[in-house]
């Protein structure tokens, strides 16, 4: 390896990318669209505290009145405590059963598509024996109302069971438990209170590490086909040997890459983080702790997971002379990349277990799902260090099997080859590189 | 040390396909050399070999008495057959790349691209994207790449293709100049009257072999004892039936003997005499081409012709 052109190299693939326009446009354009998408975010689930207009058609005939008492009990604790899943306000309406139920549905119905109202619900006693309810509504993905509703009425269903059976008014108010549960977050340091912002946080950064996996690996594989098709690769070899520029090509996109994170975290720093901060205490989340560990796992993880697609792509462009003849192998990243994003709900669900271990040890999950538990977990060192060793060494001979793919690829022109052929390229022997004799002054 | 190139009984195949086969040559110093043959016939991959592109499966390549290193590296210009440039870059900052990667530093660098910027008239176009230049500018710039390093070897693949006539004769008074100072040239073409100007050592090769090697003035020599240019009152039938003849064919009114080989001159010309009135006749000096498909053929190669 020839440090001195490979720096050269990687120097040409850096300027030439920040000297962009395209570069600064998303650099800048993408942190205020995330900012908008957040705050639109934060403002729709600001918006569920709104008025909630429901009908409610009581067939039992003595579940109406507790309920609107214990919605509105509801609503004055969590005012009182602040939570942060504060659901709507409820302004409920009785209608008497109608004897045709089915007609007085579709009334309902009506009347929720017209919008005057939100939605209804029907109490029958024989759904009720069943512990159900039936709930209309516009939206039924509405969490934390639906959660309110749920649990205000089994209460009350519960209180009325235990009185039936003789139990006092009082005893039964007193029987029931409601239980809050604090999650805290353990960890070598210490605990923490974790009120979800921090989890937020690293989401927000494993998304970011995707899309930048499949962005600069895209770019180190248009470049790579690029100098095929501009015909300037042999000029290139002519003084660099291929696995210096393949080297230097990674290095340098890495490097842009680096570039628009600092960009990024300037940006949120000195714009973003005020307005997102005031929006987030606002909505009661907190403030998010991002830990400079964190940081410095992402930057690591990032790395180390950039370097292992990024062969991948050279090993996929070397043969191609177009995107197109290109794109069906680069599937195969993008599989591997989407697969890491695909398993992560499981490891957030248990980020010390078996299937968190698996992935965050495949090479191609590692980076994503070990930053991951990083992350939401405190997973052993050992695990940490296994994971790095795991993804050099398959970093190592992928760009081994790349370089030799690339040597001979690069050179070949015209008929789109075939897997097998690409296959045997590689085991053509590989161009020496003595040592200089002298060392160059 | 007079060797510029040496190759040893190189060869190399890709897959079943043989491309070059047991090749030895060298090129003196000094030489302009022509590696000649038709397309197909291995050159682009002896040259890519000895650029350390691709690796010889067998054989051994030396330049200036070393096998090639980083040093030799830098001190070899190549002009590949596929040439092209980066299409979005300046033109100033691609040709300070095309040096730092051959080890050029900045100042050194910045010299002599300012040099070679009046020489080929390119400085109006410094700060343009490659991209706006025209195909003959970019094919300037292309061989100031080759240059810009100062090398002691120029290797160019079929260096003139593409070019218009101007700069076909700008070009060859460079390779001429760089000639005059010393260095070695190695000029590889199918096109065989461009190398016969140039020339003065050739190799030709045709089917991943060699099948002559030599000075061109050496090779003219060897070829012409047997190749007479007669003018005769006679048919080609007659020519062809005189003795010592193997072949002969009609030109521009004359007729282009060639004898077999080991014939004696003076016993054909005589027996020409004694049969028709000989208006002229001389020795003549054969074309490159002619020199090429005779030694194809003797050396039991079919090939296609060359264009």
């Amino acid at each position: 390896m020839n440090w001195k052109k490979t720096f050269a190299v990687a120097r040409r693939e850096y300027v030439e990318r920040v000297r962009t326009r395209a570069f600064w446009i998303a650099t800048l354009l993408i942190p205020i669209l995330f900012l908008g998408y957040v705050a639109v975010q934060i403002s729709i689930s600001r918006k569920t505290g709104g008025e909630r207009q429901l009908v409610v058609v009581d067939l039992t005939g003595k579940l109406y009145q507790p309920l609107v008492q214990e919605l509105a009990e509801t609503e004055a604790k969590q005012k009182e405590k602040g939570s942060s899943s504060r659901g709507p306000h409820w302004s409920l309406t009785q209608q008497a059963p109608a004897a045709d139920l089915a007609a007085q549905k579709e009334a309902l119905r009506k009347e929720v598509l017209q919008k005057k109202i939100n939605g209804y619900l029907i109490l029958e006693p024989a759904k009720l024996d069943k512990d159900e309810v039936e709930y209309y509504s516009t939206t039924v993905s509405d969490y934390i109302a639906q959660s309110q509703l749920q649990s205000a009425i089994g209460r009350i269903w519960m209180r009325q069971k235990m009185t039936a059976r003789g139990l006092p008014a009082d005893l039964a108010r007193e029987l029931e438990t409601r239980i809050d549960l604090k999650a805290f977050k353990v960890t070598e340091k210490g605990t923490a209170e974790e009120k979800g912002a921090g989890i937020i946080a690293a989401l927000v950064l494993l998304i970011l590490m995707y899309s930048t996996f499949f962005m600069y690996g895209y770019q180190v594989m248009r470049g790579t086909i690029e100098e095929k098709s501009n015909r300037i690769v042999e000029i290139i070899v002519a003084s660099v040997r291929p696995t210096e520029l393949m080297v230097g090509k990674i290095l340098g996109i890495g490097l842009v890459g680096l570039t628009q994170y600092f960009v990024w975290s300037l940006v949120a720093a000195n714009l973003s983080l005020p307005a997102f901060a005031s929006l987030l205490s606002s909505s009661d989340m907190g403030m998010p702790r991002v830990p400079v560990s964190l940081l410095g796992y992402f930057m690591l993880f990032f790395l180390l997971g950039y370097f292992l697609y990024a062969s991948v792509y050279t090993m996929i462009a070397a043969p191609f002379n177009t995107d197109q003849e290109a794109q069906q192998l680069a599937m195969i990243p993008m599989v591997l990349i989407v697969g890491g994003i695909a398993v992560y709900p499981g490891v957030m669900n248990n980020p010390t277990g078996g299937m968190a271990l698996f992935f965050s040890l495949f090479p191609f999950t590692a980076s994503l799902i070990m930053f991951l538990r990083t992350a939401v977990s405190e997973p052993p060192v050992w695990q940490i260090l296994l994971c790095v060793a795991i993804l050099l060494g398959t970093t190592a001979a992928l760009a081994w099997f790349a370089g030799r793919i690339y040597r001979v690829g690069i050179l070949m022109y015209g008929k789109k080859p075939t897997i097998p052929e690409i296959i045997r390229w590689a085991r053509y022997s590989p161009g020496k590189v003595t040592q200089p004799a002298v060392k160059p002054s | 040390m007079d060797t510029a190139i040496s190759l040893t009984g190189v060869s190399k195949a890709f897959g079943k396909f043989r491309a070059v086969d047991n090749l030895t040559l060298s090129v003196p110093r000094g030489a302009m050399f022509g590696l000649l043959g038709p397309n197909g016939a291995g050159k682009t991959t002896t040259i890519r070999m000895i650029m350390n592109i691709t690796a010889p499966d067998s054989g051994d390549i030396q330049i200036l008495g070393h096998p090639m290193d980083r040093r030799t590296q830098n001190r070899i210009g190549y002009l590949p057959e596929e040439r092209g440039l980066y299409r979005k870059m300046k033109v100033i900052d691609h040709l300070y790349f095309l040096a730092a990667i051959k080890e050029v530093g900045r100042d050194e660098a910045r010299r002599r691209i300012d040099d070679w910027l009046d020489k080929m008239e390119l400085r109006p176009w410094l700060n343009k994207k490659v991209d706006e230049l025209s195909k003959g500018m970019q094919q300037k710039i292309q061989f100031i790449a080759t240059i810009v390093h100062d090398p002691d070897i120029l290797i160019l693949d079929e260096p003139f293709s593409g070019l218009d006539p101007i700069n076909v004769a700008l070009m060859r008074d460079f390779f001429v100049e760089f000639r005059q100072r010393g260095k070695t040239i190695v000029f590889c073409t199918h096109v065989l009257e461009q190398a016969e100007k140039l020339c003065d050592e050739i190799c030709l090769m045709a089917r991943s072999r060699k099948i002559l090697e030599g000075s061109m003035k050496e090779l003219k020599r060897r070829y012409s004892q047997d190749l007479l240019r007669i003018s005769v009152d006679a048919s080609l039938a007659d020519v062809q039936g005189l003795p010592g003849v193997a072949s002969a064919k009609a030109l521009n009114g004359t007729f282009v003997v060639g004898l077999t080989p080991g014939a004696d001159r003076r016993e054909f010309l005589r027996r020409a005499l004694e049969r028709y009135r000989i208006d002229a006749f001389s020795q003549k000096e054969p074309e490159l081409e002619e020199i090429y498909i005779d030694a194809v053929k003797s050396a039991g190669i079919e090939d296609r012709v060359i264009e």
